[in-house]
């Protein structure tokens, strides 16, 4: 009888352990709108908008040539505004090791991108988070270079990073008209 | 088999309880990590927000000092899955300092002692912001609605996260008396003149303070004093003689320009001419006494150049006003005669010359006498011409002689004189008591040519 009872509930705990939430990529924040707006009228959108000025400095004929068409695109899907803003925080992050993109710009980037993963208390996969913001809360810009030296060739890269920034701010836009109400 | 199982079990439900819910526990459930051991570190710490971008920092002391053979760490740390990340704060005199840049995240206040023990307390960043010191401070006085405006600054101002989040204290109060305060979320208040004594010096100060909205936290110190001194009362009395006294300055001002523009157009025309009249010339005196003849009328000595001319020849004239003569002694001889009348029986008349003359003369043709020249005659006491008429009161005509005029004293006036059988009175001879003031003769017509010089003296002596 024991053998039986054991038999069949065995194989449910590390079933348990499978679908348990500890390495979930979900947001822990979808229940608080409110705090998620205060934060971002308060503070992110500020360092938004100084990342959509700095992505406006970078050149942008370059990314309208057909050799850079070629862009992941993100959408803001209805109803998932959070997990978009997750999918879009997480991809910037990719970013701030890219040596071909000026610091400055990719700081910011980056800067924001955590910003917004913890307004939203989100988490990305393989620990992007935990990897980089550390070291982005810490230095800040005072090791980035002069403003002339900032300013890097337009690449792929940079396009893709440019293109990753609207959409971020257009689903926080979005994001936030939503919650405001 | 079984035996695995249990295991298995039995350690999967041991991670179940330890997973999902990270980081440390403590027996006070506050989040504090270490020990249990009761917190004796009372520490006050602010922030404050972009003070120098992207940087914000944070400032702690120690407000019970701790024994001074301890050395303490003051460190600020995140909490990222079961992980802290501290940065140790720089110990500044007896303060602690931290830059940094994230201001969403959950902080802990972390102390180390030597002993490594670890105190930590939560810390929300953005509640415990002190923000920057105002400066700038203006005072402007509006003497219309008599209230004094104080403008002033703050570094927020242009900064990302408190532009606009923040309440201002205004502070004033007269020398060394009791400080009043006005708040305002802008950046001036008002004070009220009334409210203000008159002519009394005051100082002003300001600071700020998060509004409590989103940001919280503590007065900033207090910026730099500034002084001013009241307006002096002032009487409606004195506002309108103010008034009054602008606008008559404006009109006198007016007043001036308009006498300087009139001076200016009438200066030639009527104020010199008035003020520096032109002393007569005596040439354009005389030519205007001098009468020009008309254009049409012939003048010349030539007696061929008046071949068209129908003459009448004339005996004699006897001119009525030689009466006047015999009556009257005491006329000035020198009676001059006009150049254009001519001896002998050449007669011109000057009609523009007769028409000035005060001489009734009564000219006769033919020895006619006009009925009325006895009357004039009589009653005139002048035959001469009088001054500024070139006139001559006595002309002759004879024939071809000049014949001094002359009246026969008992001669009847309303007696014609005997007739010529030509028709004209014959001369009759001179009477001794001929007026010897007849007519100069030298000052008659002479047959010569020459000119008759007509002097501003004879006229002086004519009148």
């Amino acid at each position: 009888m024991f053998h039986a009872f054991f038999r069949s509930t065995l194989p449910v705990l590390p079933l348990l352990l499978v679908l348990s939430p500890v390495n979930s990529s979900s947001c822990a924040m979808e229940n608080k709108t409110t705090e998620i707006h205060v934060k971002y009228e308060n503070i992110l959108i500020h360092d938004i908008n100084e990342l959509v000025n700095i992505s406006a400095q970078n050149r942008d004929r370059c990314c309208r040539n057909k050799n850079h068409k070629n862009i992941k695109v993100f959408f803001c899907n209805d109803t998932q505004e959070i997990e978009s803003l997750q999918s879009m925080a997480c991809n910037m992050l990719r970013f701030f090791h890219k040596q071909r993109i000026s610091k400055a710009f990719r700081w910011k980037a980056a800067f924001v991108s955590c910003g917004t993963l913890q307004v939203l208390k989100c988490k990305c996969e393989g620990h992007r988070k935990e990897k980089v913001c550390p070291h982005v809360n810490v230095f800040g810009k005072e090791d980035t270079e002069t403003g002339e030296q900032s300013r890097k060739k337009c690449n792929q890269e940079v396009c893709e990073l440019k293109e990753n920034i609207s959409s971020l701010r257009s689903c926080w836009n979005k994001f936030e008209k939503i919650i405001s109400r | 088999m079984t035996q695995p199982s249990t295991v298995l079990s039995i350690f999967a439900m041991f991670l179940h309880t330890t997973f999902g819910e990270s980081g440390c526990t403590s027996a006070d459930g506050d989040g504090t990590l270490g020990d249990d051991e009761p917190d004796n570190f009372d520490i006050d710490c602010f922030s404050q927000l972009d003070i120098k971008d992207p940087f914000s920092s944070l400032t702690c002391n120690f407000t019970e000092l701790p024994p001074h053979n301890t050395n303490y760490t003051l460190s600020l740390c995140t909490k990222e899955d079961n992980k802290y990340m501290c940065n140790n704060m720089k110990k500044q005199e007896d303060a602690y300092f931290l830059q940094f840049t994230d201001i969403l995240s959950n902080r802990d206040l972390c102390v180390f002692s030597e002993t490594k023990r670890r105190v930590c307390r939560s810390l929300v960043v953005t509640h415990i912001v002190k923000p920057e010191v105002p400066f700038a401070i203006n005072i402007t006085y509006q003497r219309e609605a008599n209230e004094y405006l104080i403008r002033y600054r703050t570094p927020h101002s242009g900064k990302k996260y408190l532009e606009g989040k923040l309440m201002h204290q205004t502070a004033y109060r007269q020398k060394e008396g009791t400080w009043k305060t006005i708040e305002s979320p802008h950046d001036h208040v008002r004070l009220l003149g009334q409210n203000l004594e008159n002519n009394a010096s005051y100082e002003v100060k300001v600071r700020s303070q998060p509004n409590g909205k989103f940001f919280k936290g503590t007065w900033s110190e207090w910026s730099t004093s500034k002084s001013f001194r009241t307006a002096r009362e002032q009487h409606p009395t004195e506002s309108y003689s103010s008034v009054i006294m602008i606008i008559l300055s404006i009109l006198g001002f007016m007043l001036c320009i308009v006498m300087i523009a009139l001076i200016v157009i009438f200066w030639e025309n009527r104020i010199k001419p008035a003020v520096w009249p032109n002393l007569p010339d005596h040439k354009k005196t005389l030519e205007k006494l001098c009468k020009k003849p008309k254009n049409n009328f012939d003048i010349s000595f030539n007696p061929e150049s008046f071949g068209y001319v129908h003459i009448h020849k004339v005996d004699g004239i006897q001119a009525k006003a030689e009466l006047e003569n015999f009556l009257q002694p005491s006329i000035a001889p020198e009676t001059s005669l006009p150049e254009k009348f001519r001896k002998g029986s050449d007669l011109k008349m000057i009609p523009a010359m007769t028409d000035k003359s005060n001489l009734n003369l009564s000219v006769t043709y033919g020895g006619l006498w006009p009925a009325e020249a006895p009357h004039r005659l009589l009653g005139t006491s002048q035959f001469a011409v009088t001054e500024g008429n070139c006139s001559s009161s006595t002309y002759e005509v004879c024939h071809g002689n000049s014949v001094p005029l002359h009246n026969s004293g008992g001669s009847n006036f309303s007696s014609a004189p005997p007739l010529d059988p030509s028709g004209q009175p014959s001369p009759e001879p001179p009477d001794d008591d001929t007026v010897s003031q007849m007519l100069p003769s030298s000052e008659m017509r002479s047959p010569n040519n020459e000119e008759a010089y007509v002097t501003m003296s004879s006229f002086y002596k004519i009148q």
